[in-house]
């Protein structure tokens, strides 16, 4: 449930200037950051700026959900929704700069069909992207790669509550409870068109899940023609409570003006910015990324080739003692 | 389980059912007359360890494991240097130290582990706790002489309790013997009636009965040897009852910050359920209901509604 759930706990803040706050601080720690090292080449005009990183944002998200779009076998809109509120958590505290949004994207794809429990293999999941199979298990070693990273950067939680199931509960409750509305499936359509742009916002970090799905129902019901303001009054019991009610509609306005505030990334200046994006990570990803993969090879994860090499050396010292104790043997004789 | 053998003449418990298996101190096995055969001189070495042994020092295998027998030797041993008492040390702490110690120094000799640092350890030992050593053997062998003191003279009140016994015994066999004699003498020569005769002999033999079951229970002791008192009555009184507080069950209360959710078994006859799918019987064998996906989905619909 998500009152008690970590998503509450942790992940659900006060106004969105935090939001803000966090990301322009992701940004200044990556600064520093490379800074510190004193490497040639760094002036103030080499980073992205927290505006152009938004910018770039919202291109890599909207990919992420193209990606999801196509997938096949097609994607429970749930992980769709799992997987961008991931990629949304991990760039809260994380800077562009740093990780390559291109290779996060994937990662929380596939953490959030794991956690999700949509299963797919994971040469299934790399099938899905448009490349060459050599590019495949590249981008698979990757996304492996930068799996337990994600997950340590979620902070391992890792259940996300999408406002998907809570429409399906109040579209039940309509029809159970709320006869003045005839056709309640005529509001679904619009109203499930509103969560998916709302996956595109920070209300997954602002408001509860529930708070969104009614919001997308009242103004699908807005977009129908009908008011259906007096089922907060008549079902959900606020008749009495009416400070409860004002702060309610006081919510679901300002998740619509959140959502309608969005506008897609321009594309001319996405291309600028992701030339600026490469040029850090090509020059100096190698400074600060060199040990990824060091959970897994804690956890005993040796690489095949070691494996065998580890044999190979046991295999000889075995036969160095067999021909030593034979050795002596003969000798004692 | 393989069968014990001797390892030299390989007789076997089945082959030769009177089979005696002998173990020395350096804990290998033979069979009886093995150790007649190779140890007709007196003394010879270990057929497998090569350790010098002596005749005499063969013992019967108690035990299946011949290790056991040795280290139970070696143990007898180490305990007459190791003699300490715990009230020789000022803390139990030390004293489970020492203990330890001992323990060390059994597996080590058992197992044929550092012997010879071991065995210099004892030396030492020995040499530096001299005093105390003989010290404490006399303590020990003063204590064991008391013990048998009291064993002897145990020994002896039961021998002289039996002796009583029997005596008394007599005693009443004669007692009756003259009693059935005055019976007789009396049918001879009295003038009363013979039914009068024996009415007073029979009440003259109850009263013997009681006389001797009187004595015998004066006899009876009234102690175990170890000085607890016989027929002691054990109370059977209840244990007192202790009054507390009783712990008063509060039902779980959980703060949704949203409107209340009915309850999983009300979903039907408040008409949720004609608003979802209908499970299928294959559903259903597995333990699944459609109003459990309709209260999930109303209670994650309402949950948090009103959370600021």
């Amino acid at each position: 449930m998500y009152h008690n759930s970590s998503q509450k706990k942790y992940w659900t803040f006060i106004s969105e200037n935090e939001l803000v706050r966090l990301r322009v601080q992701a940004n200044e720690r990556f600064r520093s950051k490379l800074l510190a090292t004193e490497q040639v080449g760094i002036s103030e005009s080499t980073f992205l700026q927290p505006q152009e990183e938004a910018a770039l944002y919202k291109h890599y998200e909207k990919r992420l959900l193209d990606f999801c779009a196509v997938f096949k076998p097609a994607m429970p809109k749930s992980v769709v929704g799992t997987a961008g509120m991931y990629f949304r958590r991990f760039y809260l505290n994380n800077s562009l700069m740093e990780y390559h949004p291109r290779i996060i994207m994937l990662t929380c794809c596939f953490l959030a069909c794991k956690v999700d429990e949509f299963n797919v293999s994971s040469t299934q999941f790399v099938g899905n992207l448009r490349e060459n199979p050599s590019d495949q298990d590249k981008a698979l070693e990757q996304i492996l790669e930068y799996e337990l990273l994600l997950i340590q950067q979620l902070n391992f939680h890792l259940v996300v509550h999408n406002p998907y199931r809570p429409l399906e509960g109040l579209l039940i409750d309509i029809k159970t409870r709320y006869p003045a509305v005839e056709n309640p499936e005529m509001l679904r359509k619009s109203a499930e068109d509103f969560l998916n742009r709302a996956t595109m916002s920070d209300a997954g970090l602002l408001f509860s899940p529930s708070q969104i799905a009614l919001t997308s129902i009242l103004n699908s019901a807005v977009r129908a023609g009908l008011n259906i303001e007096s089922y907060l009054t008549e079902c959900l019991g606020l008749k009495e409570d009416r400070n409860t009610y004002t702060q309610i509609i006081e919510t679901m306005k300002s998740i619509k003006n959140l959502i309608k505030k969005y506008e897609p990334a321009k594309t001319e200046e996405v291309n600028l910015l992701k030339q600026k994006l490469e040029k850090i990570h090509n020059e100096f990803s190698k400074v600060l990324n060199q040990k990824r993969r060091k959970g897994y090879e804690e956890d005993g994860h040796v690489t095949k080739k070691a494996k065998t090499e580890v044999c190979v050396f046991l295999i000889v010292v075995c036969h160095t003692f067999i021909l030593f104790s034979r050795f002596i043997q003969t000798f004692l004789h | 389980m393989d069968e014990q053998s001797c390892p030299r003449c390989k007789t076997t418990k089945y082959r030769n059912p009177f089979l005696k298996l002998m173990v020395n101190v350096c804990g290998h096995t033979l069979c009886e007359n093995c150790v007649e055969m190779l140890f007709v001189r007196g003394s010879g070495n270990c057929q497998e360890c090569d350790t010098p042994l002596r005749k005499s020092n063969f013992r019967i295998q108690l035990f299946e494991d011949p290790t056991i027998d040795k280290e139970v030797e070696i143990r007898k041993k180490i305990l007459k240097i190791y003699n300490k008492r715990e009230h020789d040390f000022s803390s139990l702490n030390e004293y489970n130290n020492y203990l330890e110690q001992i323990e060390e120094i059994v597996f080590n000799l058992t197992n044929n582990f550092d012997v010879e640092k071991t065995k210099q350890m004892m030396e030492q030992y020995q040499k530096e706790n001299k005093d105390l050593i003989q010290r404490n053997k006399i303590k020990l062998t003063r204590e064991q002489e008391e013990l048998e003191e009291i064993l002897a003279i145990e020994q002896k009140e039961a021998e002289e309790r039996r002796l009583l016994l029997l005596k008394e015994e007599q005693r009443q066999l004669m007692a009756k013997k003259k009693n059935k004699q005055a019976l007789l003498d009396e049918l001879e020569n009295s003038k009363l009636p013979a039914a009068v005769l024996l009415a007073q002999h029979k009440d003259r033999a109850a009263q013997l009965e009681t006389q001797i079951e009187k004595q015998s229970q004066v006899l009876q002791p009234s102690k175990f040897s170890t000085g607890i008192i016989m027929n002691q009555k054990i109370s059977l009184q209840p244990v007192a009852k202790v009054e507390e507080v009783l712990y008063v069950y509060q039902p779980l209360h959980i703060e949704s910050y949203g409107p209340p959710v009915p309850d999983l078994e009300n979903l039907g006859r408040l008409g949720y359920l004609n608003h979802v799918r209908a499970t299928s019987p294959q559903d259903l064998a597995g333990g699944y209901t459609s109003s459990l996906a309709c209260h999930r989905a109303i209670q994650d619909a309402f949950t948090g509604l009103f959370s600021h």
